[in-house]
């Protein structure tokens, strides 16, 4: 018996549409369509879309670095991701949906009671509007303008239009270029001449905006004589679905002024975090690198100084806690370009269980220069037997008075050490914790207070169990 | 179309007769030789295509090192020079004479690989066409306190030759081998292309030195890949003072427990010479010791390229491995490229490395000049100084006299 089709009568056949929600989705995949999206959503001026357009072209010729980098870049699939999410479409989540180790985590890491829900993603914006609001106006009254990108190269071309993406050029490397095409959220900041900040920015002043974007943009030029101290990211592990990372943080010291930016980042462990980072320090400017990463199942990063400057430093201290799955590829870059400029690179690096830290380093002296100095350091702590360390550290020197000394150790906690602590009544676990914090200890000091108390008390967390 | 292609553009190894010709001059070889010189030559065919950028070549001039520029084989067949010591408990031939009398003990050749550490290519074409080189096997508790002395030359035309050398040391043996690389005259572009293979077994004991002082118009590439077995020590010392540019890539595998390597190297620098130098200490077995200690001293516009590993296997907990470079820069124009490199897999390890590079410390040639020393003698003593660290790891006072002469006259020179 024939069965008749049914027909579904269109109605709507032939009706002019418009989709309202275009705006808040760019689909998943990247293609020119995608960015323009971005672009439209932003409301964003023509340069800036060619610049995005241009970009992606850079990004999709790029090969992955994997002549050096590790393999495992070669799973992710550039084609599922969704490049873009507004607002309306952030997942949303409540309370009991947060899963309670994580909760369990803010609980034992102290965060205030108002940061909590804010960073497990259950509310969208952080409400602070009470405690920073007097902050913010005394900054703006300083001159300081510190904003989103979006609204930094629409408000203020003269100001950032200079620097944006000069740092860091759109075709540096393949995630610098994904970045570029796609980029929103993070922070454009502006320090006015002679301003010295005494209270460190941190981007959760920023209320209303979209602070940790998956693909944020952060440029931070401080003029002359002037300083201040970024802080990002926090200890609590953020609870992410989006896998992929890529930040581009280009940062301008000129002459005499002294930036310094610190990030802790624990990232939960499917994402990929693949940072660049690169600031350019004009005369006698100072430029400081504070770094602190856990989690992730694969990050790279090197933050970078270019010593343009006669006299210009640049300092890159650096934490990385590789737990079982995860892979911290992690280190420093000093390109010196001036004469008598100085670095230094402390680095240390603790790996538990099967989870594998690497150091990737490089070290320039030109022959034209003289009176360069470079300290490195590396250091890295092994835990268990199956953790894995590498360090891979490039030093080319030439010139005149030019100096370098570079060094690393790897060890592991001695059995010495920890059975004088049982002795005195301490559990494996408590002495091998004491142990690893005072590897870290003198880089942990560096840190502003609030941030690290909570990463002794984070490392302790990441060392449970990892004994016996 | 036909294209018209200049066949000057063609290098030596593209072309199609070569390497059938090569095989027929040898046709009198046994014939595994045979088989493998052609399983050789079709590995360094086929790593011709690989043109992706390669980490091991990283800072290095890779062209300086092509193998285009060669016109032609050397055919001079006396390139190495044993000095016939008499013992019965050691064999010590050319590798001539091993291929006619004694095939057996240099058919393991056939195992053999190289450091593969960026040049395999070069490697692979080296174990093709090796018409020079030395063997040296010990027997089983041969203690021999005398060293064997091998002169190796390069060419007089501008060809190159290539060389294959093998010491295998049986258990318990002790031995000394004392091998110098130079030039007859101070001008002719020869080129050498040289593997050293060592095998050590349980508890044998080598120290290895080598003085490189050639014309600095030659290209070197030497190939190290040392095999150390349970309880085995070996002191691999190397001194390189001449060539144009040389690439030097030694690899100790510490393959059972107990195994001792040490390397140590210097390399003095003038004018334009490269030394492009790639090691590898790899723990395979625990309780394993390493040591590395590499020293640059570089003038003019010279340039030295240090790239270490210490590879610490899963399984070769216990371990002790150290890595120094250390690199003087005498001018403001000479380059020190360094990259010292840790991977470690396993825990039980102590394991550290350091490099620095700086030009001579103000206060000590301050203190030199203020002593009524000249400038130029004062650079120089302190520059001795430097590489002394390096030259008393040799073990004869006679040859320590000797390179101490040969640094010092570089730098009169």
């Amino acid at each position: 018996m024939i069965q008749a089709t049914e027909f579904d009568i269109d109605t709507e056949k032939g009706n002019f549409r418009f989709d309202t929600d275009y705006a808040f989705d760019a689909g998943v995949g990247l293609n020119p369509d995608v960015v323009r999206y971005i672009s439209n959503v932003k409301e964003e001026k023509e340069w800036i879309l060619n610049f995005r357009l241009k970009a992606l072209e850079t990004f999709l010729k790029k090969p992955l670095p994997t002549h050096w980098a590790t393999d495992d870049l070669k799973n992710i699939n550039f084609d599922v991701i969704r490049y873009y999410l507004a607002k309306g479409q952030k997942p949303s989540r409540s309370w009991d949906d947060v899963p309670d180790d994580v909760k369990n985590t803010f609980e034992r890491l102290g965060i205030p009671e108002q940061e909590r829900k804010f960073l497990a993603g259950v509310e969208a914006q952080f409400d602070s509007e009470a405690a920073y609001s007097n902050m913010k106006e005394g900054l703006e009254k300083e001159g300081v303008i510190f904003v989103g990108p979006t609204e930094g190269l629409r408000d203020h071309p003269e100001v950032f239009k200079k620097w944006f993406g000069k740092v860091i050029p759109t075709s540096d490397n393949k995630f610098s270029a994904l970045n570029s095409a796609v980029f929103s959220g993070g922070s454009f900041i502006y320090i006015p001449p002679g301003v010295k900040l005494k209270q460190p920015l941190q981007a959760y002043f920023r209320i209303n905006a979209e602070n940790f974007g998956q693909f944020e943009r952060t440029l931070i030029i401080a003029d002359e004589g002037s300083e201040v101290t970024y802080m990002e990211g926090c200890t609590a592990p953020k609870f992410e679905t989006s896998t992929l990372h890529s930040a581009v943080v280009e940062l301008v010291a000129l002459k005499g002024s002294k930036i310094q930016y610190i990030t802790v980042q624990n990232w939960s462990n499917n994402v990929y975090n693949l940072v660049t980072k690169r600031a350019m320090a004009e005369e006698e400017a100072e430029v400081r690198w504070i770094d602190c990463n856990i989690g992730s199942r694969l990050t790279m990063k090197y933050p970078g100084v270019i010593l343009r400057g006669r006299k210009a430093r640049g300092e890159v201290l650096s934490i990385a806690l590789a737990n079982s799955g995860q892979h911290q590829d992690t280190g420093a870059k000093m390109v010196h370009a001036a004469e008598e400029t100085s670095s230094n690179i402390i680095a240390k690096s603790i790996s538990i269980g099967t989870g594998r830290s690497s150091y990737r380093g490089l070290v320039r002296m030109p022959k034209h220069l003289k009176n360069c100095k470079n300290n490195t350091e590396c250091d890295a702590l092994l835990i268990n037997s199956d953790s894995q360390t590498d360090t891979y550290p490039a030093i080319t020197v030439q010139g005149e008075g030019n100096s370098v000394q570079h060094e690393a150790t790897v060890s592991k906690v001695s059995a010495d050490q920890i059975f004088y602590m049982q002795q005195r009544g301490l559990s494996e676990g408590e002495a091998m914790s004491l142990c690893v914090n005072g590897f870290v200890n003198d880089l942990i000091r560096e840190f502003p207070m609030e941030y690290s108390v909570e990463l002794k008390r984070l490392i302790d967390m990441e060392m449970e169990g990892s004994v016996g | 179309m036909q294209t018209l292609q200049d066949p000057s553009s063609l290098s030596l190894f593209d072309t199609d007769h070569f390497f059938p010709n090569f095989a027929s001059d040898h046709s009198w070889e046994p014939g595994w030789l045979a088989d493998h010189r052609t399983e050789s030559w079709e590995k360094f065919r086929k790593y011709k295509s690989s043109t992706s950028k390669d980490e091991n070549w990283r800072f290095s001039p890779k062209h300086l090192f092509s193998l285009d520029k060669i016109l032609q084989l050397s055919d001079q067949k006396d390139l190495v020079q044993l000095d016939a010591l008499e013992s019965k408990e050691a064999l010590f031939q050319n590798l001539d004479k091993m291929i006619l009398d004694f095939p057996d003990d240099l058919s393991r050749i056939t195992d053999h690989d190289g450091p593969n550490l960026g040049a395999a290519q070069n490697y692979y074409l080296t174990s093709s066409l090796a018409d020079n080189g030395f063997f040296l096997g010990t027997q089983k508790g041969a203690e021999i306190p005398e060293p064997f002395i091998v002169e190796h030359k390069t060419p007089k035309d501008e060809g190159i030759t290539f060389e294959r050398n093998v010491i295998n040391l049986a258990p318990f043996s002790s031995a000394t081998v004392f091998e110098f690389i130079n030039s007859d005259e101070s001008t002719s572009q020869g080129n050498a292309s040289s593997t050293l293979n060592i095998t050590l077994g349980e508890g044998a004991k080598l120290v290895r030195v080598l003085v490189q002082n050639v014309n600095n118009n030659t290209t070197l590439h030497q190939f190290e890949n040392f095999t150390l077995s349970k309880d085995s020590s070996l002191r691999n010392v190397t001194i390189h003072l001449g060539s144009s540019q040389c690439r030097s890539e030694t690899k100790g595998d510490m393959i059972n427990r107990g195994a001792f390597f040490e390397n140590f190297s210097l390399f003095l620098g003038s004018g334009k010479q490269l030394f492009d130098q790639r090691t590898r200490q790899v723990h395979s077995a625990s309780d394993c010791t390493s040591n590395l200690l590499a020293k640059n001293a570089i003038n003019d516009q010279s340039k030295s390229i240090f790239s270490g590993l210490i590879k610490v296997e899963e399984d070769a907990s216990n371990t002790n491995a150290y890595q120094t470079n250390r690199n003087l820069l005498l001018s403001n124009e000479a380059e020190a490229d360094s990259l010292p490199g840790l991977e470690i897999l396993a825990n039980e390890v102590k394991c550290s490395h350091g490099a620095t590079t700086s030009k001579i410390e103000e206060q000590e040639l301050f203190y030199l000049l203020s002593r009524g020393i000249p400038h130029r003698s004062a650079e120089k003593l302190i520059s001795l100084g430097f590489l002394e660290e390096v030259v008393e790891k040799v073990n004869n006072q006679d040859l320590i006299e000797k390179i101490r002469a040969l640094i010092e006259s570089k730098f009169d020179s």
